[in-house]
């Protein structure tokens, strides 16, 4: 039998039936239409359990309690804490990114050591045990040469157990270079010294109770103070029908929620204060009871005033009508719980203490010290009460030897510590130190001249950093110890943001932690006790945590049951009671002998010459931009306007008039120059800026972490050179001249 | 149990954001980037690339220093409605049933996997509340054990956009039933960014459930009012500060806006000068 | 029919090789009718027997499980049935395969000297990783199925879509489907995707089929069904 062709087909037709009449078909296009929606490269988040750890966030100074949520062993989110005192649920894009910081790629995973050149970014992996013995045997040697004080820290102006333990580290070791990061802090703690005679303490603001809020550049809606506190003020006031006037040269965003935007001369604001400070006095409108029961030196107060700040002049100085400042001196006068805030932008930088006194002045004049909706002097934490630092005779005669930047001496009186100075020093060629260490500061980004500063680091023989992240300082180390984040640690967090009442966080792990890092509190005791004798004898602690719970004694149950703890009252219900100002003395001083040379003083001049500088470049805070130790994370830059940051260009705005006069198109590069340096832009025409005033936010143009990060647009710092303020030594730059030409 | 449910009156869920208390932090838009595994790239400064189901909007009164005005707008999904209900411009063209409009809870969804990239749905929304994934999402190193569980990660070819926490409804109700309730509370679903943001300038839960406080702000009209257009606008604010954006479409979205401002409350309805939205609806009342 | 062929290779010319050729076979094969229903028969058997019977031994691949595990046994041993080692946690939220913490409050120590149990507490217990359960009724990524509603809700038991896993002995292999990789349970047993019980198949349709039932299926605008925001996320 021969097959036909019909054959075949009539096979085929068959075939083709009894495939129809079998699943095959039906049953492969389902499967393959499944296959088609699996992606196997896009991952599956496997489920757990749902948890919450509670803790506190330290991405900031503010203090917010937050809640980890877990699926299973991971960390999947985190949330602000309801019912917190500080933030009450509400959490800022900051910490709602925090999870990306932890899990990121610009972890430092277990301890480095540099190969290649410094700032090369070549490292051998180390373990811990080779690490704290490399960092032990140069700080042994320096000893042994009895030369303890070159060795010098940077690390952050906190009140917890880290920052003292660090200080502890320093004292123990023999040196006094014990350098903190300068911020708002530092300048309200010495104006509080010099008008209410408390020291090391803190300046509490009653925001939220107050009618009439005068902010003098305060970056309020942009990470002023404890940050969601501060918005939930904000909408408190919107409710309440507040008035927050806003007081500043840019519209930023606080100027553009605020009821009324003042656009001032950059640095007018203690002219201002003190001018409206003496319409309220000639016109009789300040509280005469308070100040007359609790104030000192109001008749060479108002002396002062008269000569030196009639407004008329300071109109004149600060670009405003004389009008506007009666009128302003009148509401804020009459209003029913007025306040005046101060420090520029997020008060990461110190204030001109002129300034910083002459608003507090103003609030003291409307009786509002220690009053609800006023401003209150508290006392410094006191919690930590380990024993005295029993110091060897090298480390004794170490500690004999002053400070590098003078803080403490006779120039700078109250000042505890200025890192500006500090580099100053090193940089005209001291070359005293010969060891550094940093945790939790990234002077070599956040300081201002950073070419100076990389160049100090760059003289400085031995540098060890404990960054958690390969920050711009951990890349100039010798070798970095990496921290846990602040996810997988244990921390007491003293809120100082401004806060109306003490109050201590408590930071604990969420998660295991993910590399080999070590908590800097533990890195610290471990090298102590291997240098051994005196310094290893002033940490007697098994380790961190053992350290910390001793520290806290009573309050550590509390702590970890409820998260936070509140040492006492609010001062407040206290100098109510009394009718006076919070200080020990009950006093509040307007002027004295040290106050009139301050407020006599000239400002110190912006760094530049106005004719070949035509304009002033100033940096401005936004929240959507990180300007700290903590670099911005990937979701956080995400929400980045493209008028701030296109591509790797960086933006510089510039008044709409102006720049359309100067020949500049929206978004054409442009080169701005500074006496400092300077560096391609691109130029973004703002109709919130004053003529005469160019401006970029911090928090760009770094050069480490990762590529979610670096490279993207500039520093500011590049650009801008400290400015010492004479009366209290620290760096209060608000910018410099700068001049534009096309690129 | 059919008549059961069938007697069991349907939620709108919905959101009012008031925009005098916004303050443009960012941090819904981060709230939900973190929520919901929103990916995001190197760079993510090409907008009309870059993934936000929630953005925060900033506009201005057009005018020059110093008397420029500026306001923030937050833009979720709008979740329309529609002419009738169900009638959302995207659920309308989308040929793939993978976007769909829920009569329970009034939800517009957006299933990733039925999506097959056509991208009807974006040229459809007035909103430009959706998103194409123009490539794989990609996430460093490590960075993926942060992934929530209860949102599926998207793949490159599709759409996707705000869904009000939709999996936060699933997870309350969860619980719901484990407490041998019925009805979700309003305090168990709230979306990651109403529960975030700082300034408490977002209020979400049942626009028809009186006892909600998104109901007691809106006050939406239980008639249909029709504008000059003939346009029927369902649920329309009966608070003066309360506005749409681009009610006159009648799209009827379910997040409402309040401002005490009048120049803000004109842009998101209003974009030819000197006209008047409250024109645009005639007395005339439809039952 | 032969007729047909011849007309066609007069008219087809141009191709005379093919025509000629065809004749040939038309010739030989004239009067073979039957051949050609015996020719369609086979080719409907074979590809019958492709489709139902050798298709599903290519479609799935045999899995063992990491462990045997005796449900019977278990369910002897526990107070609350099902919910003893499936339980619901306080949220509403299932917890779905025990994890080895769970077993752990039993087996904290060897019980018994079977293999299985030596097996489980060598390789499991004292390294103290996870048994990799193969999950028989594992949904995509994109479902969420929500225990609660239907266990509270709709007072279903567990068996409806389980089926009597609970008194078997053994697990059986897990069959993974080669192209789409998720269990032979989605679709059932049945290649024809036939249903006698409930727990016969688990996939979409089987979901809207018993919503249907229930009369929770009008939410959706598009479909007329439940709306997809109700299993989906």
């Amino acid at each position: 039998m021969k097959l036909s062709r019909r054959c075949f087909l009539s096979f085929v037709v068959g075939g083709a039936a009894g495939t129809a009449l079998s699943p095959l078909p039906w049953k492969l296009t389902d499967d393959l239409s499944i296959w088609s929606q699996n992606w196997s490269w896009t991952p599956v988040p496997p489920d757990g359990e749902y948890t919450q750890v509670n803790s506190t966030c330290t991405l900031c100074p503010g203090g917010c309690g937050i809640g980890i949520r877990k699926a299973g062993k991971r960390a999947v989110k985190i949330e602000g804490l309801a019912g917190h005192p500080v933030n009450d649920g509400g959490v800022c894009l900051l910490g709602l990114s925090g999870l990306q910081l932890l899990y990121g790629p610009a972890r430092v995973k277990t301890p480095l050591k540099r190969t290649g050149k410094r700032g090369g970014g070549q490292w051998q992996a180390i373990s811990w045990k080779q690490a704290i013995k490399e960092v032990t045997e140069k700080l042994k040697e320096l000893r042994k040469k009895n030369q303890p004080q070159s060795l010098a820290s940077i690390g952050p102006n906190g009140s917890g157990t880290v920052s003292a333990l660090i200080s502890r580290f320093m004292k123990a070791y023999g040196s006094s270079n014990d350098m903190k990061m300068a911020s708002k802090l530092d300048s309200d703690e010495q104006a509080l010294f010099l008008t209410q005679g408390i020291q090391n303490g803190m300046v509490g603001a009653d925001v939220e109770n107050a009618d009439f809020i005068l902010s003098f550049g305060c970056a309020v809606l942009d990470g002023y103070g404890s940050p969601v506190r501060m918005f939930r003020a904000n909408s408190r006031w919107k409710e309440n029908s507040a008035t927050l006037i806003q007081i500043e040269p840019r519209q930023s965003n606080t100027a553009a929620k605020a009821d009324q935007w003042l656009p001032i001369n950059p640095g007018g604001e203690a002219d201002l204060a003190l001018a409206m400070a003496n319409i309220i006095i000639k016109e009789n409108l300040y509280n005469s009871s308070f100040v007359s029961d609790n104030c000192d030196g109001l008749n060479s107060f108002v002396q002062m005033l008269y000569e030196n700040y009639m407004p008329e002049d300071a109109a004149r100085r600060i670009g405003i009508d004389v009008q506007t400042i009666i009128d302003l001196a009148h509401r804020f006068a009459t209003a029913a719980r007025p306040l005046a805030i101060n420090g520029y932008g997020k008060g990461q930088n110190p204030s001109n203490l002129k300034e910083t006194l002459a608003i507090h002045a103003l609030n003291a004049l409307v009786g509002n010290i220690g009053k609800k909706g006023g401003i209150t002097g508290l006392s410094a934490y006191d919690y930590i009460r380990w024993p005295k630092v029993v110091t060897d005779t090298v480390a004794a005669a170490g500690l004999k030897e002053s400070r590098l930047d003078g803080a403490g001496t006779n120039a700078f009186p109250h000042a505890k510590s200025l890192p500006n100075r500090f580099f100053d020093k090193l940089s005209a060629g001291n070359t005293s130190i010969q060891a550094l260490l940093v945790a939790e500061a990234n002077p070599c980004y956040s300081m201002p001249d950073t070419a100076k500063i990389k160049r100090v680091f760059d003289s400085i023989p031995f540098i060890v950093s404990f960054s958690s992240f390969m920050d711009e300082t951990a890349m100039m180390a010798d070798l970095i110890l990496p921290n846990h984040t602040f996810l997988e640690r244990y921390e007491d967090v003293p809120v100082k943001a401004g806060l109306t009442a003490p109050i201590v966080g408590l930071c604990r792990p969420a998660v295991e932690p993910q590399w080999d890092t070590l908590d800097l509190g533990d890195a610290l005791i471990r090298i102590a006790q291997s240098i051994g004798g005196s310094v290893g004898a002033a940490f007697p602690w098994k380790n961190y945590k053992t350290c910390l719970k001793q520290t806290l004694a009573d309050q550590w149950k509390d702590l970890e049951k409820k998260g936070y703890w509140m040492p006492s009252q609010s001062l407040q219900a206290d100098a109510d009671s009394k009718n006076k100002a919070g200080g020990k003395s009950g006093r509040y001083v307007l002027m004295d002998g040290t106050l009139e040379t301050i407020y006599m003083a000239q400002d110190a001049p912006l760094e530049g010459d106005s004719r070949s500088y035509s304009m002033l470049l100033m940096p401005y805070d936004t929240i959507r931009i990180t300007s700290l130790q903590i670099g911005a994370p990937p979701f956080v830059m995400k929400t980045v306007p493209d008028t701030v940051l296109k591509g790797q260009d960086g933006f510089i705005e510039i008044n709409k008039k102006e720049a359309t006069e100067m020949g500049f198109k929206q978004g054409q590069a442009v080169i701005v120059t500074t006496p400092i340096g300077e560096a391609r832009v691109r130029v973004h025409l703002s109709s919130g800026l004053a003529p005469g005033v160019i401006a970029m936010p911090r928090g760009l143009g770094h050069t480490a972490y990762d590529d979610y990060l670096a490279g993207k647009g500039v520093n500011i710092n590049q650009l801008i050179g400290p400015v010492e303020d004479p009366a209290s030594g620290l760096d209060t730059a608000l910018g410099i001249r700068a001049k534009l030409a096309k690129a | 149990m059919k008549q059961e449910h069938t007697q069991h009156r349907s939620k709108r869920y919905g959101m009012v954001i008031d925009l005098d208390k916004c303050t443009g932090c960012g941090a819904c838009m981060v709230a939900c980037f973190s929520e919901n595994n929103v990916p995001f790239k190197k760079d993510e400064t090409d907008k009309r690339l870059s993934i936000t189901w929630m953005k925060v909007y900033r506009i201005d009164n057009g005018r020059d220093f110093p008397n420029n005005q500026v306001c923030y707008i937050p833009r979720p999904c709008q979740h329309c409605a529609g002419q009738h209900e169900g009638h959302s411009p995207c659920v309308s063209v989308c040929p793939a049933t993978a976007t769909d409009y829920s009569r329970e809870t009034g939800i517009v969804s957006q299933i990733y996997t039925r999506c097959f990239g056509c991208r009807y749905c974006m040229g459809a929304c007035p909103y430009h509340a959706r998103y194409f994934n123009w490539w794989d999402p990609v996430w460093p190193e490590g960075m993926e054990k942060y992934l929530s569980p209860n949102v599926s990660p998207r793949m490159r070819g599709v759409v996707e956009k705000c869904s009000f926490c939709f999996h936060r409804y699933q997870l309350a109700r969860d619980k719901a039933y484990a407490n041998r309730r019925k009805d979700v509370k309003e305090a168990d679903y709230q979306t990651a960014c109403t529960q975030a943001c700082p300034a408490g300038a977002i209020t979400f839960g049942d626009l028809n459930n009186p006892g909600h406080a998104v109901h007691q702000i809106v006050k939406p009209n239980d008639h249909v009012v029709k504008n000059k257009a003939g346009i029927s606008i369902i649920g329309k604010s009966q608070n003066p500060n309360v506005f749409r954006m681009l009610e006159r479409l009648g799209t009827n979205t379910k997040v409402y806006y309040l401002s005490s401002r009048e120049w803000v409350r004109k842009a998101g309805d209003n974009y030819i000068a000197d006209e008047k939205p409250e024109d645009m609806f005639a007395e005339q009342k439809k039952h | 029919m032969s007729g047909n062929v011849e007309h066609k290779s007069d008219d087809v010319n141009h191709d005379a090789k093919e025509a000629s050729s065809a004749d040939q076979t038309s010739m030989t094969t004239s009067g073979s009718g039957s051949y050609i229903l015996l020719f369609f028969l086979l080719g409907l058997a074979l590809s019958m027997v492709a489709g139902w019977v050798v298709f599903p031994k290519l479609l799935y691949t045999q899995k063992k499980q990491p462990l045997d595990f005796n449900h019977k046994l278990h369910l002897k041993e526990v107070d609350s049935d099902c919910a003893s080692c499936h339980f619901f946690r306080e949220d509403g939220t299932f917890s779905g395969v025990p994890a080895l913490e769970q077993c752990l409050d039993c087996h904290y120590e060897k019980l018994g000297e079977s293999v299985e149990e030596t097996l489980f507490v060598e390789q499991y217990v004292d390294k103290g990783r996870q048994v990799p359960w193969l999950v028989y009724s594992r949904q995509p990524d994109c479902v969420f199925f929500s225990h609660s509603a239907h266990i509270y809700g709709a007072n279903l038991e567990c068996r409806t879509c389980h089926g009597d896993i609970g008194h078997s002995e053994s697990l059986k292999p897990y069959e993974e489907n080669r192209i789409t990789g998720y269990s032979k349970n989605i679709w059932g047993s049945n290649i024809a995707g036939l249903k006698q019980a409930t727990w016969d198949r688990m996939k979409m349709d089987d979901c809207a089929q018993c919503h249907e039932t229930a009369g929770i299926h009008d939410s959706s605008v598009q479909t007329g069904r439940d709306a997809c925001f109700v299993c989906h996320k």
